[in-house]
């Protein structure tokens, strides 16, 4: 038993420290610990995304609390989920270290003079391409077969228009767009 | 500025983790209106920044982006408050809901929120990008840099944290020939 966590931790940890970009580039580790320790059939790791896609929380850490859970039990959730963020701590500390050093220098200013508009068209990039794929069913731009879902476009705009106005209000918008799913979708 | 309580992060990053619904993305319109708007922990350029560098830094982004927070209120210590703040709500639903919520899955009108959730996340995000915006791209060279990185961003799939690095290179370079002058 001993030994199954400690595997555990260590596979977590690789996944914290080679993860880079946000919880889906955990999903080829994830899938590489199935196939080398079977200790969940791929349907089972299906299911345990799905399922970590509908709770709260980053996605990341769902996956890993709950491939532990499946695995070791509550024990095993609480060491898959320090592992995976253990690295990751001792990174964001240091990073926070040098960067409240050197914010006041003038190169640094200059480099995130760069970084945020890059940040922006990041986030920009993944709305686009979540809008995409949500209204036409694909994954690539430039497809040549084009379906257009008219329930997605109509949810969008009812959605975009008075969550523009008010004032951030980010549950509020999500309670809506499940609402506004259910109802849209029994026509 | 007062010290804020280790518990008061705790607290704050717990209620951002329930509401962290359909991805991490949603964490930047939270920490907007918990952290910066609500209690002026971060200012909105900070926020940015932290963005930024959680893209870049190992790990997954909204618990990289929450430790940052959390060192800025109260260090290492903040920086622990604030991540297991985000982790208990994951780690508690899991545990708790995981079985119930592995029968529902199939539901029809799980399915159908789920699928609305997804369009409140783009919405979200689109909101979001509007208000990074105006503290971001404010002169020639970041109109060029946010043009052109969306743009190789929607032909080529590249690493964030590859674009990331290039773009703190140009800015470097940017900085130099200009003679440091932020404009």
């Amino acid at each position: 038993m001993l030994k199954l966590y400690i595997i555990l931790y260590y596979e977590f940890l690789k996944i914290g420290i080679f993860a880079i970009g946000g919880g889906y580039a955990a999903l080829p580790f994830l899938y590489f610990i199935q196939s080398k320790y079977n200790w969940f059939s791929v349907d089972e790791l299906t299911n345990m995304i799905a399922v970590s896609n509908i709770t709260p929380g980053p996605i990341g850490i769902n996956m890993a609390t709950y491939t532990g859970y499946t695995t070791a039990g509550v024990l095993g959730s609480i060491i898959c989920t320090c592992a995976i963020e253990s690295a990751p701590f001792v990174f964001s500390i240091t990073i926070m270290k040098i960067y409240d050093k050197f914010k006041t220098c003038s190169t640094v200013n200059a480099i995130f003079n760069g970084l945020r508009p890059a940040s922006c068209a990041l986030l920009t990039a993944i709305g686009l391409k979540l809008l995409y794929q949500t209204i036409t069913y694909n994954n690539e731009y430039f497809s040549s077969s084009l379906q257009i879902d008219n329930k997605a476009i109509i949810l969008f705009i009812a959605l975009m228009i008075p969550f523009s106005f008010m004032k951030k209000q980010p549950l509020i918008a999500i309670i809506a767009g499940a609402l506004g799913g259910i109802i849209l979708n029994q026509f | 500025m007062k010290k804020v309580s280790l518990w008061e992060i705790y607290r704050i990053f717990f209620i951002i983790g329930i509401q962290l619904l359909g991805g991490g993305y949603v964490i930047l319109p939270l920490l907007r209106k918990y952290i910066v708007d609500e209690r002026n922990w971060l200012s909105e350029e900070e926020l940015v920044d932290y963005f930024a560098l959680s893209q870049c830094t190992p790990g997954i982004i909204a618990g990289n982006i929450s430790m940052f927070a959390g060192y800025k209120a109260r260090a290492t210590l903040g920086a622990l408050s604030a991540i297991i703040g985000i982790i208990t709500p994951s780690f508690l639903c899991i545990i708790l809901l995981a079985n119930i919520l592995n029968g529902i899955i199939e539901n029809q009108y799980v399915q159908d929120a789920f699928w609305g959730i997804r369009i409140s996340v783009i919405v979200l995000i689109i909101i979001t990008v509007k208000d990074m915006w105006a503290k971001s791209v404010n002169s020639k060279f970041t109109y060029i840099l946010f043009f052109t990185v969306l743009l190789v961003l929607m032909i080529f799939s590249i690493s964030p944290a590859i674009v990331i690095l290039i773009c703190a290179l140009a800015a470097i370079l940017h900085s130099k020939i200009t003679g440091g002058k932020n404009a």
